[in-house]
């Protein structure tokens, strides 16, 4: 068991000796392109184990990366895919808040659908229709709110929760693929509106996500978050909905134009069913479909599962998951004909993840100059990645891990299309260029003004919420209460003369808006606003570094996937020179942390700290 | 559902020219765009520009053009129906939300094309889902990217600096493209890098002058010089325009357009948005929206006022759209809630004013007591890229063949 703690300082120099020798300045197509045979013991050093943790997890310090590397080239891929010789990950459960209860379990599907249930019934979402009063459904509409926030909130808090894992767990590769199938099957809480099915979707990517494709594919089709998101409850015999057939063929197997009309218009009616009961899955046999479907070229009585199976015999469907697992683990140009071999790959593993996986990362291709640090990192992997090399422990609560990652275009658990997020070049505008230095400035220098959108409502109908909030404390009625806000001066609140008169009206929207974020926030646990406690004069110093260029290269090592240039190095090193008063970091070890963390934004908000 | 059999096959069809595209290449694109190449060099030529301001949460499109003339609409909303006598009358059928003076100059001047009936097949009552469907122009379906994004990809298949641009908080998934770097901004003066004082001289600095080898990287460096010359442009331009034209209360970003145009910008495609769903009237409706399309006719009232000014409104042309229209009959909070199709706007010196599209009938409702659609909505985005632009690329760009309304002649 190799330690090397004499070769940290000089660790540094070496790795971005090696990041500017390496094969980045070869010509167009290099030698090691396309060529799907193991990296060798001979061809193996750190930087390659640094690429290898950056892309099968999200990066790490420079002592993992030093231990990784340690492990040779075959043994360092079956540590990040098969987690062999990594620590049991005794990460927490996910902590509920407890905001569920059985009778939401049927949620309707709209607030009107809600009413009207309320109104045949005498009662809705568990909660009864007044006897007698003004507003008599205002409690069934408040708690309708008050499940919309609800699950909101908890959603954020199980983002939180998966960040964390992504941040601390010893077998990063776990979460990376539940991060890229989360992305390939897209589902969103927006519409799913209920936390515990995303939790349930979470949890089986995680366990699944290196396992087969069939097994995936199927547990997905039949997954209330992505039933609920399809609508599959609306496929039914005599009448199929082609949407989830549809979504299935087209973005989850095949890609679109391998198949035809037909064949979904068939597959629509194997699904027909499909659906859900709470947070399980159920076949409504009265509603299934059981006559002879043919499609692709098959013909049977085929349920479901049947049709999955018909779409995994299909070659291009191979292909499909293949080009799109390499694409985003190495890099986005790939040509057909390595595509069809990757297929083919794929399809000899029996559609294993992992020994696909295996190859993949282990390959000379991976590690060509074409593949390494030239992808952009998502929104979410930028932030983990940067708090894995800060060395954090757990995910600050400022700023907000959402509204940072959601800033920059990606927020956990909320794609904005069943076809997921678009990668790539797509995360990177000017705007958002600029914005991800302000994340790192929002990292090392703390927003004070920061207010908790969970405990202060913001967005979207905040600023309606709490004036709701203020003037019914100030004893208006409720009618008056909920009167639009005029942002924009001229408000003309008092001009109507019937102002005073409390409508008489079945139930008040806006005050349920109200009351129900206010019952959400009793319930649900607060995120810890704690702070990243950082001591980079520690981390530099205990690293070796005696000068500001000492400081510079080590950082540019730590946190850069690329080497900086000679001149951008001096700029950077005068920089802290003149921040510092002195060259000497010994000298200045009292009072240098500002500086160093100045020195660091300025790193992050290189262009080059995108790249992966 | 033929039809929409049909489009998903010219969905296909487009995919499959551009699986084979190279997605980053700084060459012109192949497939899809090479024949387009020809038609998007005139346009070049024609110098148009197209601004589209996207109103956001569902706008009540009965209230804001008011069919006062069928009974059908005050019966249905004893209360939220508009009386006749508050209308600005167009015609005997048609009045104006009291409001919008604004859009009533621009009748009578002959600038203004109301778009009836406007909607899609099997519509999404969620607002972000709609809104999505709008953006991609790919109604229950998706796309990695914009429609906005593929007209500027069509329109100029090599990168153009400054070429789209946003006013907004976050990047509108409208113009995401495969090619252009949206330039996105909200205040002009904000439009920068949070940074320290001492921090500016080493964030001024460019990339090296070395030959970079990595693709990626050259990308980076290209959007961080577009980053550092578009938010120096932008607070320059906005510094120098002077406000002379009155765009009411909430300009929704339209001065900010006319101030990049009055700059020279190259810019010649703009999206702007009423934003933060302003538009979702569930609740005592009327006063709320009055003063909503009051302040957004003000808006394009001054905007198109400061084109004359400029002497570019023969250049440019204004669409508005929204999500979704509203339900019929109205709810019990005075208020209505969320519907289907709804009406669009045209505005400009070149707009054939008047009446397009077909009205949808109050009565013959669908299931859900919702108007039902005329016209596929990207019929009107048609209008706009091959009518108004003239770029020929209106079936590649949305995949699928769409009759423009003759609003541009």
């Amino acid at each position: 068991m190799p330690s090397r703690p004499l070769m940290k300082t000089l660790l540094v120099p070496t790795l971005a000796a090696m990041l500017s020798l390496a094969p980045g300045h070869a010509p167009a197509v290099s030698s090691w392109a396309g060529d799907l045979t193991p990296v060798t013991a001979a061809e193996w050093n750190a930087a390659r184990a640094a690429h290898l943790l950056e892309r099968a997890g999200f990066g790490g310090t420079p002592e993992e990366v030093q231990a990784l590397a340690a492990l040779g080239p075959a043994g360092a891929v079956r540590r990040m895919v098969y987690f062999e010789g990594a620590p049991e990950a005794s990460l927490p459960a996910f902590d509920e808040s407890g905001v569920f209860d059985e009778a939401l379990d049927d949620f309707p599907a709209s607030r009107p659908a809600t009413t009207d249930l309320a109104r045949s019934q005498g009662e809705a979402i568990g909660v009864r229709v007044k006897p007698a009063g003004n507003r008599r459904m205002q409690p069934v509409v408040n708690k309708f709110f008050y499940w919309l926030r609800a699950s909101r909130l908890e959603t954020h808090r199980l983002g939180y929760w998966w960040a964390n894992r992504m941040l601390v767990t010893p077998r990063p590769l776990e979460e990376k693929m539940a991060l890229f199938w989360h992305g390939h099957f897209a589902t969103s809480e927006e519409k799913v509106r209920d936390y515990r099915k995303m939790l349930g979707q979470l949890q089986f990517l995680q366990a699944q996500g290196l396992g087969d494709f069939r097994t995936l594919l199927i547990g997905v089709a039949q997954d209330p978050a992505m039933l609920a998101f399809l609508d599959a409850a609306v496929n039914v015999k005599g009448a199929p909905n082609e949407n989830f057939a549809r979504e299935i063929m087209e973005l989850f197997s095949m890609g679109v134009g391998n198949y035809t009309e037909h064949d979904i218009r068939e597959a629509a009616r194997a699904f027909t069913g499909w659906n859900f009961e709470g947070t399980r899955f159920r076949v409504d046999d009265d509603r299934h479909d059981d006559g002879v479907k043919t499609l692709l070229g098959r013909a049977g009585p085929f349920d479901g599962v049947g049709v999955i199976d018909v779409i995994l015999e299909q070659p291009v469907t191979a292909d499909f998951i293949a080009g799109k697992l390499y694409r985003y683990f190495v890099r986005e140009d790939l040509d057909p004909a390595l595509q069809r071999r990757l297929g083919a790959l794929l399809r000899d593993n029996g559609y294993r993840i992992a020994p696909f996986m295996e190859t993949l990362l282990s390959s000379r291709d991976f590690h060509a100059p074409e593949s390494v640090a030239t992808r952009i990192k998502s929104p979410v992997e930028l932030a983990v990645s940067t708090y894995r090399k800060l060395g954090l422990a757990e995910v600050p609560g400022v700023p907000d891990f959402n509204d940072a990652t959601g800033a920059l275009g990606q927020k956990l658990l909320y794609p904005p299309t069943v076809a997921g997020w678009a990668q790539g070049r797509s995360w990177v505008t000017p705007g958002l260029l600029l914005e991800r230095g302000n994340f790192a400035l929002d990292v090392l220098f703390p927003d004070i003004s920061y207010i908790p959108e969970d405990r202060y409502p913001v967005s979207y109908t905040g600023a309606e919420i709490r004036a709701v909030h203020e003037r019914v404390r100030a004893g208006q009625d409720i009618t008056t209460a909920t009167k639009p806000l005029d942002k924009y001066g001229g408000g003309n609140m008092m001009s109507m003369s019937n102002m005073n008169v409390d409508r008489d009206e079945d139930f008040n929207t806006r005050f349920a808006s109200y009351r129900g974020w206010q019952m959400a926030i009793e319930r649900v646990k607060p995120i810890p606003r704690t702070l990243a406690r950082l001591d980079l004069t520690g981390m530099v110093r205990s690293a070796g570094c005696r000068t500001a260029d000492d400081a510079v290269r080590y950082l540019e090592g730590r946190f850069l996937t690329v080497a900086l240039d000679e001149p951008t190095r001096r700029e950077l090193a005068d920089f802290l020179i003149r921040e510092l008063g002195t060259g000497d970091l010994e000298a200045a070890e009292s009072f240098a942390e500002d500086g160093l963390r100045l020195l660091l934004h300025l790193i992050m908000s290189r262009p080059e700290y995108q790249l992966g | 559902m033929k039809s929409r059999q049909y489009q998903r096959r010219q969905l296909l069809k487009a995919s499959l020219a551009s699986l084979g595209a190279a997605a980053f290449s700084p060459v012109p694109v192949p497939g899809v765009f090479s024949r387009v190449a020809h038609a998007a060099a005139d346009a070049a030529a024609n110098d148009r520009i197209l601004v589209v301001l996207e109103l956001s949460g569902g706008n009540d499109g009965l209230n804001t053009v008011v069919p006062y003339g069928d009974d059908a609409y005050y019966r249905l909303r004893p209360s939220v129906g508009i009386p006749e006598k508050k209308l600005l009358k167009l015609d005997d059928r048609f009045g104006l939300n009291p409001g919008m003076a604004g859009f009533e100059r621009l009748w009578k001047d002959g600038q203004l094309a109301i778009v009836h009936g406007v909607g899609y097949d099997n519509p999404s009552f969620s607002h972000f889902t709609s809104m999505a469907y709008w953006h991609t122009a790919a109604p229950n379906s998706g796309d990695d990217y914009g429609w906005f994004g593929r007209v500027a990809d069509a329109m100029s298949p090599r990168a153009q600096p400054n070429f789209l641009i946003n006013v907004d908080t976050a990047q509108s998934l409208a113009v995401k493209s495969r090619v252009h770097t949206p330039v996105v901004f909200d205040d002009p003066d904000k439009f920068m890098r949070n940074a320290f004082l001492q921090e500016q001289q080493v964030l001024e600095l460019g990339p090296a002058a070395v030959q970079e080898a990595n693709p990626t990287r050259r990308f980076l460096d290209d959007v961080a010089r577009s980053a550092r010359e578009a938010s120096e442009l932008v607070r320059q331009a906005w510094a120098r325009f002077p406000a002379k034209i009155d765009y009411g209360i909430n300009p929704l970003g339209l001065n900010k357009v006319a101030a990049c145009i009055a700059a020279g910008f190259p810019t010649r495609l703009y999206y702007t948005a009423y934003r933060n769903n302003a538009f979702d009237t569930h609740v005592q409706q009327n006063d709320l929206h009055q003063r909503l399309l009051t302040y957004t006719a003000d808006a394009v009232l001054g905007f198109m006022r400061d084109l004359e000014r400029l002497g570019v409104a023969d250049r440019v042309a204004l669409m508005v759209f929204s999500e979704f229209g509203r339900r019929v009959p109205e709810n019990t909070s005075l208020g209505t809630d969320h519907g289907t199709a709804n009406v669009m706007f045209f505005a400009g010196h070149q707009v054939a004013g008047g009446h397009h599209g077909v009205p949808p009938s109050l009565t013959d409702l669908d299931g859900t007591d919702n108007l039902v659609h005329t016209s596929d909505f990207r019929r009107a985005y048609a209008t706009a890229i091959d009518g108004w632009l003239g770029l020929g690329a209106a079936e590649s760009v949305l995949k699928g063949r769409y009759q423009p309304f003759p609003v541009f002649g």
